[in-house]
């Protein structure tokens, strides 16, 4: 039977501007997949631009490659990533005037 | 042959079994092995603690500091000199990972109950460490870093301590936990690497709910007032090998008695504490639906903004019954 595991990284976390999880380790998995739940939105043209990383040693990150995601308002985003090495996290951003999510962010691993 | 002979050579007898098991020969379990955790296939149901929520599963209704005790990883020791250290039984290890703020806890738990009551012993192979530094996590510069002597690292003194602990209750609601933490710094992040135990029992959900305890996001969760904390034993002094990218196991043994409600001792390494006389506050009100409640929990505390790593590359939790 295969190995899975799902993390939770940010628990109805209040995001603004700028951010980056926590680094993950996920060596052990084949594939990942994000799951970002955007349970209130300060407004319903809010975007949050998620960018998957990746880093060979938890210190050091760049772009996974993928194209970014966009969640725009309320709701649930979720995207694969696979041949990621190590480890994962995600960076992202706030966009809108003064604008913020709170966010609830899945990683789920297989083997 | 006598009884007392009989009983003797029995116990040789699963001793040379043990022995003879590479995985179990490093251990000294009581009679029943209840778990044994090897993180090279899994998290054999270490988890996240969190604090509990309202009927809706509004986690909003979390207590702040109960709310972001991180997932446990699967973790190969790697590190950004040397590439995998993997773990003592094969590649991973489970690792407990603080966020890099001052007085952030990471928790994972396991969710067992009693069959009886009597002798438990919980047995681990651990290491800690502080992050390493990089550009971005600034740890070099961070409350704890020092001069660098060739020797010990600066980033031994940005490690906080760590806490193996549990929380029991047994068919009459009487709720306890058996705490032992290891400081390796005190708050000002000064080498202490003293063993410790809380006067107070840990503020709980429906203290919180009652209005008898409300803590912020840093809390100390085990026991948030400093002063409700009493060293035990010597001074102890690990091998945490000079910086924070050589990883060397340790034994850690440690006995209670849920029968008696009582820590019995702990022996890491070559120090063995007897900790009989080590209290274990009890809450003064009962507790329902945790009935015969048995968990384990393993905690890291910072005590500066840089990330502390514990790692467990196996537990075996044995019994008595």
């Amino acid at each position: 039977m295969r190995q899975s595991q799902a993390a939770v990284l940010e628990r109805y976390r209040i995001l603004e501007g700028e951010f980056a999880t926590e680094p993950y380790e996920a060596g052990w998995a084949t594939e990942a997949r994000w799951f970002v739940q955007v349970l209130r939105s300060s407004s319903p043209d809010t975007k949050l631009v998620l960018t998957t990383q990746i880093s060979p040693d938890g210190l050091h990150w760049c772009d996974a490659g993928d194209p970014p995601q966009v969640a725009e308002g309320e709701g649930m985003v979720s995207w694969p990533v696979r041949e990621f090495g190590q480890w994962l996290r995600v960076r992202g951003s706030v966009e809108g005037d003064e604008g913020s999510v709170k966010v609830l962010i899945y990683l789920t691993l297989k083997s | 042959m006598g009884k007392t002979d009989d009983a003797a050579l029995a116990g040789h007898l699963r001793r040379a079994m043990l022995d003879a098991d590479p995985a179990l020969s490093r251990f000294n379990p009581l009679s029943r092995i209840l778990v044994f955790d090897q993180f090279d296939s899994g998290t054999h149901g270490w988890t996240e603690l969190i604090g509990n929520h309202d009927g809706e599963g509004n986690l909003d209704t979390v207590d702040d500091h109960m709310r972001d005790f991180r997932p446990p990883q699967l973790s190969s020791c790697t590190f950004f000199d040397v590439g995998t250290h993997g773990a003592m039984s094969g590649t991973y290890a489970l690792k407990v990972a603080t966020r890099p703020i001052a007085g952030h806890t990471a928790v994972a738990i396991r969710r067992l109950t009693m069959a009886k009551k009597g002798r438990v012993q919980f047995e681990t192979y651990f290491t800690y460490k502080a992050e390493a530094a990089s550009a971005e996590n600034g740890a070099a510069n961070q409350a704890g870093a020092g001069e660098w002597d060739g020797n010990i690292h600066p980033s031994e003194q940005q490690f906080g301590a760590f806490t193996v602990a549990t929380d029991i209750c047994d068919d009459r609601g009487v709720r306890y936990h058996c705490v032992a933490r290891y400081q390796n710094t005190d708050l000002d992040n000064r080498f202490t690497r003293r063993w410790m135990y809380p006067v107070v029992p840990e503020p709980t959900p429906r203290e919180h709910l009652e209005g008898k305890a409300k803590l912020g996001r840093t809390d100390d969760f085990t026991a948030p007032n400093p002063d409700d904390w009493r060293y035990f034993g010597e001074p102890q002094s690990f091998c945490y090998n000079e910086v924070p990218t050589k990883v060397n196991w340790h034994y850690l043994r440690w006995q209670i008695d849920t029968e008696l409600q009582r820590n019995v001792e702990l022996q890491v390494n070559d120090q063995v504490f007897d900790m009989r006389d080590v209290p274990v506050p009890a809450y003064a009100e009962r507790y329902d639906a945790l009935d015969n409640l048995l968990n384990f929990y393993v905690s890291t505390r910072t005590h500066t903004n840089v990330r502390n790593f514990l790692f467990l590359d196996s537990v075996l939790v044995s019994v008595d019954w």
